[in-house]
């Protein structure tokens, strides 16, 4: 039989890959999509509440986008659409609430404690710890740096 | 020496399999005997649903070998959940011996060669060999929730949603399969060990349950039996005789890609075929049918070339299920996994051929990768392992 | 007229954004939760080098609806959490910009979790 290596060299050559093209022009336009439908949103926002700051806009826009990723998850359709657009539908924000709320309705048949509670970030979970720590890190550099 | 030549002959006294919906719209679709409408079967969670095909194979098998539950002697078998738990929970529905077995996808392999040495010793006449496999359970045990939108990497296989019995003996079967009817596989007894409460609920939920059975594609249903080559019609001209095999190693060449399974699988499929030809003193041309188990349509090809270096060519009609299992359109990339995988194929399509006599004598490789989910993440390497086991057909 | 040219901005630059992403999943074969960080991570230091302003102003939702706003506002929270509040600023800054989107995700989560059912994908 073949030597570790040789195996192991001969598996990365010929295993298949995914068709570039494809991937990468659904990836392109299901993110620019997602951008435009935040965008649309916060204009929308915008001109309802006129008196509104920009950075409450902001915060709104992303709240309403976290809630269409859930909504659409809890449907059963953001799988598909990962499915066909992988980085596309992944990186938005709605990406991001698809990895919470897909545990939570993984597991809750496990019961709400157990379940929902406990296993609701075991996807999204190192999102949140790497994302406390560099702020932390970033305040703390801040503050001396000051 | 690995490899068994069994004294006595142990006989393949019926199969009975159970898959879901998109195993059905495969390429064995018409060979199955029960297939179901969804994957869920009217149950509270996927493990559950998984435990009720696993439990309900058993009984058909057990029915179409025109056998009962007092009759078998050994039950035998796993599935790929943690602690063997559908089987477990299977298993408490029959008054008999149980024996779980785990060896990832290669389970069915390593039951039948136990079960047929067991037979062949003469401690046992009647033992079952039985794995499961769901993809929606094994999906969330060793990836991701299902409703995560990620992509399956092209390397990945999908895991078998279904459930096949085989029923060994050391008696002869008879020419014609009992009848299994779908109130033998839904029916209320008192071994289902079940209380007052999910009793009633279990009643009422009959009507729903028959439902989901599809009845254009099933075999065992009344209205179907003017379906061709329907196995309760027929009058078999041959019986299926295990008569050997090969156990098989744990072989690492150390793959770490736990979407590439098919390749962690290969060698350990090829070291099996090669100690199996060697210790047997047996070439390709003497079997008219080769199977492995689950390698995919990459893990076949590596299969083929690592036997081309060792000066072995497979013949044409050499087929891994795995890659056969479904269609192109169904998208699953490399083919079907999981440890019902080769079951379902073996007691459906093979054993009606073999039954048939369309085939003398055949090799069925069941392959394994073994893991699970964190030992990747321990930066493991992924071992496979394959056990090998020959069945004839002998006429009446 | 602007306003197609600026949603086209916003269309242009997100979509890159993604191809990025997903040329790293072809080539890596990361799984989501890794881009995820990663993008984060990206986030967070246009935002300490001054980019991420720049960007913001040029493509809008283009970037900020990305993982990399969330990380940008993590940053820019600490930052001037640091300015105003001192020590403590910069402990609670990042956390308290985020706060929005951390409980609506939460709060979502809970909720889908209670009343939907993941099932099988049919592909």
């Amino acid at each position: 039989m073949l030597e570790r290596k040789e195996y192991q060299d001969y598996v990365s050559q010929n295993a298949p890959r995914s068709p570039m093209t494809r991937t990468l022009i659904a990836a392109f336009i299901v993110g620019g999509l997602i951008c435009c439908i935040g965008e649309g949103i916060g204009d929308i926002i915008k001109l309802i509440f006129k008196e509104m700051s920009d950075k409450d806009v902001a915060i709104w826009e992303s709240c309403i986008m976290i809630f269409l990723g859930s909504l659409f998850t809890a449907l059963g359709l953001y799988d598909k659409l990962g499915h066909y657009a992988g980085g596309g539908s992944i990186i938005p924000i709605t990406g991001f609430a698809n990895s919470v709320i897909s545990p939570a309705m993984e597991y809750n048949r496990e019961g709400v404690f157990y379940g929902i509670c406990a296993k609701m970030f075991t996807v999204a979970g190192p999102i949140i710890v790497f994302g406390v720590v560099a702020s932390f890190l970033v305040g703390f550099i801040g503050y001396f740096a000051m | 020496m690995r490899t068994i030549k069994l004294k006595r002959p142990v006989y393949i006294k019926s199969g009975f399999t159970i898959v879901g919906p998109k195993e059905g719209d495969g390429n064995f679709g018409d060979c199955y005997d029960i297939v179901l409408n969804d994957d869920i079967w009217c149950e509270k969670s996927y493990e559950k649903c998984e435990c009720k095909m696993h439990r309900d194979a058993i009984t058909g098998a057990i029915k179409k070998a025109g056998l009962q539950r007092e009759d078998i002697d050994i039950l035998m078998g796993g599935d790929l959940l943690n602690e063997l738990s559908p089987t477990s929970l299977a298993a408490r529905n029959f008054p008999t011996a149980f024996l779980g077995l785990y060896n990832a996808c290669s389970t069915f392999g390593e039951a039948m060669l136990v079960a047929s040495m067991l037979i062949d010793a003469g401690f046992a006449k009647n033992i079952t060999c039985s794995t499961s496999s769901h993809y929606s359970s094994a999906e969330r045990q060793y990836r991701f929730p299902l409703e995560l939108g990620n992509q399956r990497p092209p390397t990945a296989q999908w895991t078998v949603t279904g459930a096949g019995c085989t029923v060994l003996s050391s008696e002869m079967p008879s020419q014609m399969n009992e009848r299994v009817y779908e109130d033998d596989i839904i029916a209320i007894d008192e071994n289902m060990n079940i209380d007052e409460k999910t009793l009633e609920k279990y009643k009422k939920s009959i009507d729903k349950q028959k439902k989901v059975i599809n009845i254009s594609k099933s075999n065992i249903l009344d209205g179907n039996y003017g379906k061709e080559n329907n196995d309760y019609m027929r009058v078999n001209s041959h019986c299926a005789v295990v008569t050997g095999g090969t156990l098989g190693r744990v072989i690492d060449l150390g793959i770490d890609d736990e979407a590439n399974m098919g390749a962690a699988m290969a060698p350990a499929a090829c070291d099996t075929i090669l100690t199996h030809f060697k210790e047997s003193g047996l070439t390709p041309g003497d079997y008219d049918g080769i199977f492995t188990g689950d390698l995919g349509r990459f893990g076949r090809d590596t299969l083929k070339y690592l036997l081309s270096k060792e000066g072995i060519t497979l013949p044409g009609y050499y087929m891994d299920t795995g890659a056969s299992y479904y269609t192109p359109e169904q998208k699953t990339f490399q083919g079907g996994s999981g440890a019902g995988c080769v079951n379902t194929v073996f007691n459906s399509y093979i054993l009606k051929k073999l039954q048939r006599g369309e085939y003398k004598r055949i090799l069925v490789v069941p392959t394994g990768a073994l893991l699970n989910k964190d030992t990747p993440l321990q930066q493991e390497t992924i071992p496979g392992i394959a056990h090998a086991f020959t069945v004839e057909s002998k006429a009446f | 007229m602007d306003i197609f040219l600026d949603y086209l901005k916003v269309f242009a630059v997100g979509g890159l954004v993604c191809l990025i992403g997903q040329i790293l999943i072809n080539k890596t074969q990361m799984t989501s939760a890794r881009i995820l960080v990663l993008y984060m991570l990206v986030g967070v230091v246009l935002e300490v080098s001054g980019a991420f302003e720049y960007m913001k102003e040029f493509a809008g939702s283009g970037v900020t609806i990305p993982i990399m706003g969330f990380g940008s506002n993590l940053a820019k929270g600490a930052l001037e959490g640091a300015k105003t509040n001192g020590f403590l600023g910069a402990v609670t800054g990042g956390l308290s910009s985020v706060a929005a989107g951390l409980t609506t995700v939460i709060v979502c989560g809970f909720v889908f979790g209670l009343i939907a059912k993941s099932r099988s994908k049919k592909i």
